[in-house]
């Protein structure tokens, strides 16, 4: 197997990571045009859960599956007491008060687990690799792509072939209207917010066995998935598995030419992007 | 009751000249940290080494010590700034540590021009080198001793280490580091097979890691440090790369590295470090007492190092009975002492401690004799440059 597949397999499967990480931030904003900087903190709080859960029963696998409830919870909160009064203001003041949030979070990490970062051991199940000739690759890898894509389709199935699907769409493109045919609008937001940050709750979980906890790794898997976003075309759930595997792939392949430049490498393919396509991928106007 | 108005007024002179002396006599100690920023749970660990010391040390000489934390947010020139305005605002003359060798180099700028003292404990040659002055002492090995003290013993415990691949951050500490490892594999008849560098910011290393097994290397160099090392070591794990290559990390963190990355990640990997709280020094075991005694747990590199540059500091105005800089400077040139790495030296010429630096391995869990032990001393060793060979003039 040559050096250039393995790299092509490995950047689908960060890419698969990335498009965790951006697909609750672009259905957040694309059905509720909200923009959420908070959403790297969440992911964050994740891991955390994760690791608590894993600490207290020993198993990852029950934190894979209460992480995303917990986080699920704190957003229920978190959206009734602060991010309902900001639907309908201006993004600027979304994105003051969010990056608020995401600030008091990570102190609030801080102070109860402190500095020093955590580590969560992949479960004996997926620990081992999967050889390629002189390749290897790692089973919870392959795990997290499967786990990734399920995920994917799930979520395209609920929001383009389902009742539940048509009325959120409807809602993001007239909110008032749906509101006029009885259906209860605030609570549609709510449960699409709740869905979108368990989202990242889910993507800090998965990732925390492979690049630990700490308290810091929002603020990179922020930057990383508003990129997928933008590649994408804002509120694009289709574009942000694209966004996503484009950014795997060009960090993938830069890695192996240019290392140091894998971040450059990143950041140029997206401004070239939206140079030629100002609403992303597959965004619309 | 002529004599009791006096005996009022001489006792509340004399009450007096005592406050106003003893006021004269509070010393507080600066300790430079990052206490926010991408290495915060450096910083904090460090600053509670240094209140360790202050705590311990309470008042000795006359003098009453106090501390202040100047958080570095982990940005050379925002702590230069704080540091600058400590010195004009409250006369600061007397400065601990830093993460970043950055930092260290444009702190100790400032406090040279305001005639203090300043030890810190980061890693760049230039400190104690070409960018060296009078003000600044720098307790840890530099890049050339950490990389001679854990690379030599690595190559010579395993001579089929024929083909090295090195990762490498792409700043002042990494090349210095990687030029360290070249010389060394140069002279061994190495070859150095390929490297990555990436930023300070990389979280995903599992690219580099696949070039290093493209190149079918005898030994991963691993030259990052922090949660960069802890990721790097990690996915390392969980490509397999234990089983395909020796890993040698070159500036761990010490313990801390080790509670991360659990015993099962770290089994067999090589660890550098400027610390281990297992060393049978008598210095390291009364200080490991006073931290379990004080502070309930084990100390750790960075709590360490800021401890033994605070006592240090403390024990020089012990020692000359004065707070004068200059006089504390002339007291550390040339000082030996009992240090927790063992017997250290300060080299007068260039203000380098010359101190041990540790070669650990990992153990298996099931090896661990207590909850802290995770890992046998392969080999402790001091490497130094002559200072003469350092580019230090002062």
């Amino acid at each position: 197997m040559s050096l250039y597949l393995f790299q092509i397999l490995n950047g689908v499967g960060l890419g698969m990571i990335y498009f965790l990480m951006g697909v609750g931030l672009t259905i957040i904003f694309g059905m509720m045009n909200f923009v959420n900087f908070a959403h790297g903190a969440f992911y964050a709080l994740g891991a955390y859960a994760c690791y608590v859960v894993m600490s207290i029963t020993g198993s990852f696998w029950a934190g894979l599956v209460l992480a995303p409830i917990c986080i699920g919870i704190l957003a229920l909160g978190i959206e009734k007491v602060l991010v309902r009064r900001l639907y309908a203001v201006d993004h600027s003041i979304q994105i003051l008060i969010t990056i608020g949030v995401m600030m008091m979070i990570r102190e609030g990490t801080l102070l109860i687990w402190g500095t020093v970062p955590k580590s969560i051991r992949v479960p004996e199940l997926l620990a081992g690799i999967v050889a390629f000739d002189d390749f290897v690759y790692p089973v919870y890898r392959l795990f997290i792509v499967g786990v990734t894509a399920l995920i994917g389709i799930g979520l395209w199935l609920l929001l383009e072939k389902t009742r539940f699907g048509m009325v959120i769409r409807a809602g993001s493109e007239r909110p008032h209207m749906v509101a006029l045919l009885g259906i209860n609008i605030d609570k549609l937001f709510s449960m699409t917010f709740i869905g979108g940050v368990a989202l990242a709750g889910v993507a800090g979980a998965l990732i925390a066995p492979i690049r630990g906890v700490d308290a810091f790794m929002g603020v990179e898997a922020l930057g990383i998935a508003f990129v997928v976003v933008v590649i994408g075309g804002m509120g694009s759930f289709s574009g942000a598995l694209i966004g996503g595997l484009i950014v795997g792939l060009v960090q993938s392949f830069t890695s192996g030419f240019w290392p140091a430049g894998t971040n450059v490498m990143i950041y140029s393919v997206m401004a070239l992007i939206i140079m030629f396509r100002p609403n992303g991928l597959l965004g619309r106007a | 009751m002529i004599k009791l108005k006096k005996a009022i007024i001489l006792a509340s002179s004399m009450f007096l000249s005592l406050t106003s002396y003893a006021q004269a006599k509070d010393v507080t100690i600066y300790g430079v940290s990052s206490e926010s920023g991408a290495f915060a749970n450096f910083g904090k660990q460090g600053s509670k080494g240094l209140k360790l010391a202050v705590d311990a040390a309470d008042d000795a000489a006359g003098m009453k010590f106090n501390y202040s934390i100047i958080d570095s947010e982990s940005n050379a020139g925002k702590a230069a700034r704080k540091v600058k305005a400590a010195i004009s605002k409250s006369d600061a003359r007397y400065f601990i540590g830093s993460t970043l060798s950055s930092t260290a180099l444009a702190v100790g700028k400032e406090v040279d021009k305001a005639g203090g003292i300043y030890i810190n404990g980061s890693g760049a040659d230039e400190i104690t080198g070409t960018q060296c002055n009078k003000a600044m002492f720098r307790w840890s090995a530099p890049t050339y001793g950490a990389v001679n003290a854990s690379l030599i013993p690595v190559l010579d415990l395993h001579p089929e280490i024929k083909r090295v691949y090195t990762i490498t951050p792409d700043y002042v500490f990494g090349e210095a580091m990687l030029n360290n490892a070249k010389i060394i594999l140069k002279k061994r008849g190495i070859e150095l097979v390929g490297n990555s560098y990436h930023s300070l910011k990389e979280k995903e290393f599992s690219g580099y890691l696949s070039q290093a097994m493209a190149t079918k290397a005898d030994l991963l160099l691993v030259l990052n440090f922090g949660s960069l090392a802890t990721n790097t070591l990690l996915q390392a794990d969980s490509f397999g790369m234990k089983d395909k290559m020796q890993i040698l990390l070159v500036w761990s963190s010490g313990l801390d590295h080790f509670r991360t990355l659990t015993p099962k990640v770290a089994e067999g990997i090589y660890f550098g470090s400027q610390y281990w709280h297992e060393d049978e020094s008598p210095a390291n075991k009364a200080f490991v007492a006073l931290s379990r005694e004080k502070l309930k747990e084990t100390p750790n590199y960075p709590m360490a190092h800021y401890y033994q540059m605070t006592k240090l500091l403390i024990d020089s105005m012990n020692a000359t009975k004065s707070a004068d800089p200059d006089a504390i400077r002339k007291h550390l040139e040339g000082l030996e002492y009992d240090g927790l790495t063992g017997r250290e030296f300060i080299n007068a010429e260039n203000h380098q401690v010359e101190k041990y630096f540790y070669l650990l391995q990992g153990k298996k869990a099931s090896e661990m004799k207590d909850p802290d032990n995770y890992a046998n001393i392969i080999s402790k060793a001091k490497y130094f440059l002559p200072a003469n060979e350092t580019g230090c003039k002062m």
